[in-house]
């Protein structure tokens, strides 16, 4: 007896929550980009969960290239944090609002 | 020469002659003073051949068209342009070659001459115009013109003061006379006068008690008629020659003349009103005049009441009388009024009567022409003004008795201010300095004051006039038997009951007979004088300027302060609340982000 | 006890992600995000999806995370305040991500997505169920994938030059 649709969405969802709070709430960019990973692993449950409850491999491959955009944004992005930190000698996010205003 | 290019080059001759003092010689005294003297002539030498040679015409050029409404320029002349532009030609030269010497010691002369060219043109303009639009345009310009000439001394306030007043008052009276074209138009579709009186004949014209009286106003303002009559003593304070053209000969008539013009829109009702306004006009001036210590406010108090004289004619039904009566008077006030200019030169610049006299021997000219002037004035027989009143005095005992008596009441006070006046400036011992040095002054003062005289002793003879501008003077009816001896003897009687009273009663030794014997009198005809100035001063200092203050703080704490800067801050408001948005913090940002998503999906759900 | 794998997992993949959420340490957060993929990729397999739960302990533990920790202490922070998880912006968190939930989860109840039939056969997961849609239906997908790779790469490349500095490599 697996258990129903509704509780991997749940789940998702759930997880998906806790990434979101940690990118409101949370100062130090890096933490914030794990948090969007971790939004990204949410999606990809739901996903790998619809095709697993459809009888579809749809979203199984879907999950493949989600992963592949997911590595491709983490190193670009590490790279921009890095140059950030270069120019602004500080990664906590409340201190770099040059656009302020 | 066409009549017409004739009329033009009238017209024009004194515009071009105040574009050229305007452009080269405006420190030129002398060259702008012969540029105007030119202009004048032609302008005199013009309207004599067109007057007396017979030739009558209209034409016409539109203007500016809106649609259905056209404005068009054009000249009607017809014998009532014809009397009135020989006038203002004859009187307009006349008193420019007299202010050749008059204005000769005067730093400013370049713009009195400017001055005189506006005037003579504008005033020419009103009297050629054809239709009541282009009147009033130059209406305008001749305000401006005695506004200008007024301020002429402009160092002085009381000047500047009079200058504005006599402005402000007569845009009172044009008022209503605007308005009085707007409904003349609307209601007859145009304001043509040949169209105009053509509608009068076929019976076609639109009669309404309102735009006759409408129109009367601009009279009222401009000739100076109760209640807008404060204006014209007060305008004494211009140059003599400017009093003698404007004040007392042609600018005030204008408006006699433009009720001759419209006479067709007339009806009874409105004619009684302006009878009256005549008739009171005319007393309350007379009463004015007795107690006046200043040559030139004698004069132009003697100027309101013979205005209120030609009103009155015109609102007892006789646009001829009136015309006839403002002809004579234009020749013997002129007179007068250029008289006591050479008087006022003569004594260096006084001007009180008290302070003259004795000037029948040390200048014989100005006295022999100074009294053909006041004979005539008062109505010596054979005389100019002798007819002229006359003819008015008959009309009114056949119209109005109540009319007549006042009439001839007012004609007795003429009598005996004007002898007063005489009395004290001219005979007796000099009482001061300046009065016993007196002397004559050029001959560019005096030839004026001749022609003059000799046009005032001859200028009653109706059967010339009747031959000349035959359309004009055939309304003054023939007086029948009994109302031509009643009237003939009136006013013989009241010649001489005011003449003796004012010999008699006022004496040469420097004081006010009247002042002494009767206070009570002459304080009550003081205060008669003051009574409509502080009227006016009353109104306007507590009743207009509050109302003035109330719209004053509406506009700048409404319409400035709430509606244009309020609409301003307003959006000031919501542009420094749109600013507060940007933080340049990702935390502010995705929270945002996550109210525009929670909105789109309570739309989805349906919810919102 | 039914669905034990299935809650025991969930549950510690919730805490885990917690943990990220919450950890005052940088470091501390890169090991609980590995330990919540652990997580989810037992749930894969749960879903019997098990080449996928393999490349996710591959792709993602071992490089994405791995690369996280060395930029974590390459850019090793000592100073500025500890961060403490209280006070409005906590509040305003916690109340945006119930939100959050409460929207996902409407859409889910609403639509019904579980009312569809109930686990229909297993399809199995051998590659060739993988690789046959990958290179047919979803080709193209897999192209503009390999370009985005190029230019990712290219892009970190340019991004960590020193201004000034000439390229490290071509």
């Amino acid at each position: 007896m697996t258990p129903s649709l509704d509780a991997y969405v749940l789940l998702s969802s759930a997880l998906f929550a806790v990434g979101f709070l940690g990118v409101l709430v949370r100062r130090n960019t890096l933490v914030i980009f794990m948090c969007l990973e971790l939004m990204l692993v949410a999606a990809t449950l739901a996903l790998v969960a619809f095709s697993r409850f459809n009888g579809t491999g749809d979203g199984d491959v879907f999950v493949f290239f989600i992963l592949t955009v997911a590595a491709a944004e983490v190193a670009v992005g590490l790279a921009i944090i890095v140059a950030l930190f270069r120019t602004r000698q500080t990664i906590q996010v409340d201190r770099i609002d040059s656009l302020r205003r | 020469m066409t009549p017409l290019s004739t009329a033009l080059l009238v017209l024009l001759a004194p515009l071009g002659s105040a574009a050229l003092i305007a452009a080269l010689l405006p420190r030129r005294g002398a060259a702008a003073a012969a540029v105007s003297v030119l202009a004048a002539t032609v302008v005199a030498a013009g309207a004599l051949s067109l007057a007396l040679g017979g030739a009558r015409f209209s034409g016409a050029v539109e203007w500016i068209r809106f649609g259905s409404f056209s404005l068009s320029l054009g000249f009607r002349f017809d014998d009532l342009a014809a009397l009135m532009l020989a006038i203002v030609g004859v009187i307009g030269l006349c008193v420019h070659v007299f202010s050749l010497g008059y204005m000769r010691d005067d730093p400013a002369r370049a713009r009195y001459f400017w001055g005189l060219s506006i005037f003579m043109f504008s005033m020419i303009g009103i009297v050629l115009a054809d239709n009541l639009f282009m009147m009033f345009i130059f209406w305008e310009l001749v305000g401006f013109s005695s506004y200008f000439l007024i301020n002429h001394w402009r160092e002085r306030t009381s000047a500047s003061d009079a200058a504005k007043k006599a402005f402000i008052v007569n845009r009172v009276g044009d008022f209503g006379f605007i308005l009085g074209i707007i409904v003349c138009y609307w209601e007859n579709g145009t304001v043509s006068l040949g169209e105009l009186g053509a509608a009068h004949a076929a019976g076609t014209l639109v009669y309404s008690r309102l735009i006759p009286l409408l129109l009367f106003c601009g009279a009222v303002g401009k000739s100076a008629q109760l209640p807008l009559q404060v204006w014209l003593p007060d305008a004494m304070e211009g140059p003599t020659p400017v009093s003698a053209l404007i004040h007392a000969a042609t600018m005030v008539a204008a408006g006699i003349y433009m009720l001759c013009r419209i006479e067709v829109l007339m009806v009874a009702p409105s004619l009684q009103v302006i009878a009256w306004v005549g008739t009171l006009t005319a007393l309350y001036a007379a009463l004015c005049a007795v107690v006046q210590r200043d040559i030139k406010k004698v004069l132009a108090y003697s100027t309101l009441s013979q205005l209120g004289y030609m009103v009155a004619a015109f609102g007892m039904g006789s646009a001829g009388a009136a015309m006839f009566h403002l002809t004579t008077h234009a020749f013997f006030k002129a007179l007068l009024f250029l008289g006591a200019g050479s008087v006022i030169i003569g004594c260096h610049h006084e001007q009180d009567i008290f302070r003259l006299g004795g000037l029948r021997t040390r200048m014989p000219v100005t006295f022999w022409t100074f009294t053909v002037a006041v004979a005539a004035i008062t109505g010596v027989p054979f005389l100019a003004g002798f007819y002229s009143k006359d003819a008015i005095l008959a009309l009114a005992y056949d119209t109005n008795p109540a009319i007549f008596a006042l009439l001839a009441f007012t004609a007795v006070l003429t009598a005996f201010y004007m002898l007063r006046l005489w009395k004290i400036v001219f005979l007796g011992e000099p009482r001061s300095e300046s009065a016993g040095h007196a002397h004559e002054s050029g001959l560019s003062v005096t030839a004026p004051l001749a022609l003059l005289a000799v046009l005032s002793a001859i200028g009653g003879q109706r059967g010339a006039y009747a031959r000349a501008f035959g359309g004009v003077f055939s309304g003054i009816g023939e007086p029948g038997g009994a109302t031509h001896g009643i009237v003939l003897a009136t006013s013989l009687c009241v010649l001489a009951v005011g003449a003796a009273a004012a010999l008699a009663f006022y004496s040469t030794d420097g004081t006010d007979s009247l002042q002494v014997r009767f206070p009570g009198v002459f304080g009550f005809l003081g205060a008669l004088r003051a009574s409509f100035d502080t009227a006016y001063d009353y109104y306007v200092a507590r009743i207009q300027q509050r109302g003035a203050l109330i719209l004053n703080f509406v506009d700048v704490v409404g319409l400035a302060g709430v509606v244009v800067r309020g609409l301003g801050g307003a959006a000031e408001f919501v542009g420094f609340g749109l600013r507060a948005l940007h933080t340049g913090r990702l935390s502010n940002y995705v929270y945002w982000f996550l109210f525009g998503l929670a909105v789109m999906w309570a739309y989805a759900a349906g919810v919102l | 006890m039914e669905h034990l794998a299935f809650n025991c997992l969930s549950v510690f993949a919730l805490a885990c992600a917690l943990g990220v959420v919450l950890s005052k340490n940088a470091v501390n957060g890169a090991m609980c995000l590995l330990l919540c993929l652990a997580a989810v990729a037992g749930l894969f397999v749960e879903l019997h999806a098990y080449l996928l739960a393999f490349i996710l302990v591959l792709v993602y533990a071992g490089a994405v995370v791995a690369l996280f920790l060395f930029i974590v202490m390459l850019l090793d922070m000592q100073g500025g305040q500890p961060w403490h998880f209280r006070g409005v912006q906590a509040v305003a968190g916690l109340v945006a991500a119930a939100l959050l939930i409460a929207g996902l989860d409407l859409i889910a109840i609403r639509g019904r997505l579980g009312a569809g039939p109930a686990s229909p056969g297993d399809v199995g997961s051998s590659l060739e169920l993988y690789a046959y849609p990958l290179f047919t239906t979803y080709l193209l997908p897999v192209e503009v994938i390999g370009f985005l790779l190029l230019v990712a790469m290219l892009g970190v490349i340019v991004l960590s030059r020193r201004a000034g500095e000439p390229g490290e490599s071509k």
